[in-house]
């Protein structure tokens, strides 16, 4: 304001500090007339003090939510503010979709790594004659504590011949569909869950020559889990890392490419 | 710039008084307001914020501009334009309708009211 317009009462010292809360373009283009408005209405008389005051304060509790909303919406209402926004955001979930799952995959199939090879050595020894007792190397693995990768023999029927591991003081067995699959394709990778609160990466082939049966090699995947839960949880916190860059990108670009108010898009023309 | 579609009848009560208060030419913020609250102007009370933000919205849309004479730098003058005066005869000729058709009913006195 110029020198002239400063506010000299106590009520127009105090109306030209509450139009500082209109926002900055709004108050740029019309704070000097609305303060002069009001100034002529104090002068003018015509509004009694107390309606004066009450038609005010009723006024600045509408206009300045309203010129908020409609600074906000203006500033990012735009189609193409909000269509960037969108593939931004797109783009970002499908980077976090791809951080959550391709390190995922690669961890789960990491987790057969010791099983492919036990299990075709194994076989190839049963394949040679060995009897599944002599072949399967001693030992007592507990499937639900131990992280140790196990093995087990079956015959043909799927029924244990000579075990590593144990599961409630038992040779676990797969169901007998997983064996009727390694029957036709000669081996299968699964996710196999012989207790609800025990997941093991197994790898079963199967064994042809004088003594048919299978092969199983596996490995409880609690580590694997975790470390892929730990995975989900970075995707995710990159996710929103992601968004947040995106709101505060499209908010800092939709504030300073934000429209003018009426007066100044006439001054710049 | 976004676009914008001006507004159609009916109007708000804040831009009708604006219409009509500068129908009768052109004037400064004080005045609009004046003529607004008073009973000809619709009794409508418009602070300086309402009016202001309702001018702004009103000179995108085309139905007032700033007439750029001024008796004070602080006092801005606006004027009707020809939009503004089109978008008020609607709406006028709505509210007579609106009247005629209340009269009609038996809702007002048929001479109008004393």
């Amino acid at each position: 304001m110029t020198q002239s317009v400063l506010p000299t009462k106590w009520n127009e010292r105090l109306y030209a500090a509450v139009l500082k809360l209109y926002p900055p373009p709004f108050r740029a283009a019309y704070s000097p007339a609305m303060f002069q408005t009001f100034r002529d209405a104090l002068r003018d008389r015509t509004f009694s003090r107390k309606a004066l005051i009450s038609l005010v304060l009723r006024d600045l509790t509408n206009s300045l939510v309203k010129e908020h909303f409609a600074m906000l919406r203006e500033t990012f209402s735009r189609p193409a503010l909000l269509f960037n926004a969108l593939v931004l955001t797109a783009l970002a979930t499908g980077l976090a979709l791809a951080l959550n799952t391709i390190p995922q995959q690669v961890l789960r199939l990491g987790a057969n790594d010791p099983q492919i090879a036990m299990a075709g050595d194994l076989v190839a020894r049963l394949e040679q004659g060995v009897s599944a007792a002599e072949a399967v190397p001693a030992g007592s693995v507990d499937l639900s504590r131990s992280l140790t990768p196990f093995l087990i023999a079956y015959d043909d029927q799927g029924r244990p011949l000579a075990s590593q591991a144990q599961l409630n003081g038992k040779t676990p067995t797969p169901p007998s569909g997983v064996f009727d699959n390694v029957r036709q394709r000669g081996e299968a990778r699964i996710s196999w869950q012989p207790r609800r609160d025990v997941r093991i990466a197994a790898v079963i082939q199967r064994v042809n020559g004088p003594q048919p049966g299978f092969v199983l090699a596996g490995r409880n995947m609690r580590e694997v889990e975790s470390r892929e839960a730990l995975v989900g949880q970075l995707a995710g916190l990159t996710w929103i890392g992601m968004l947040g860059v995106i709101l505060i990108g499209t908010s800092v670009f939709g504030w300073y490419t934000r429209p003018e108010t009426a007066i100044q898009n006439t001054q710049t023309q | 710039m976004a676009t914008r579609t001006a507004p159609a009848a009916p109007l708000s009560p804040a831009v009708f008084a604006i219409l009509l208060s500068l129908a009768e030419g052109e004037k400064h913020g004080y005045h609009i307001m004046k003529d607004a609250i008073s009973p000809q102007g619709g009794g409508v009370r418009l602070g300086p914020g309402t009016l202001y933000g309702s001018l702004d919205r009103m000179m995108r849309d085309g139905l007032v501009e700033e007439s750029g004479v001024s008796d004070d730098e602080r006092r801005r003058y606006y004027r009707l334009t020809s939009l503004g005066q089109s978008l008020l005869a609607v709406e006028l000729e709505r509210l007579d309708a609106a009247v005629a058709s209340a009269r009609t009913l038996g809702l007002l006195p048929q001479g109008g009211l004393s």
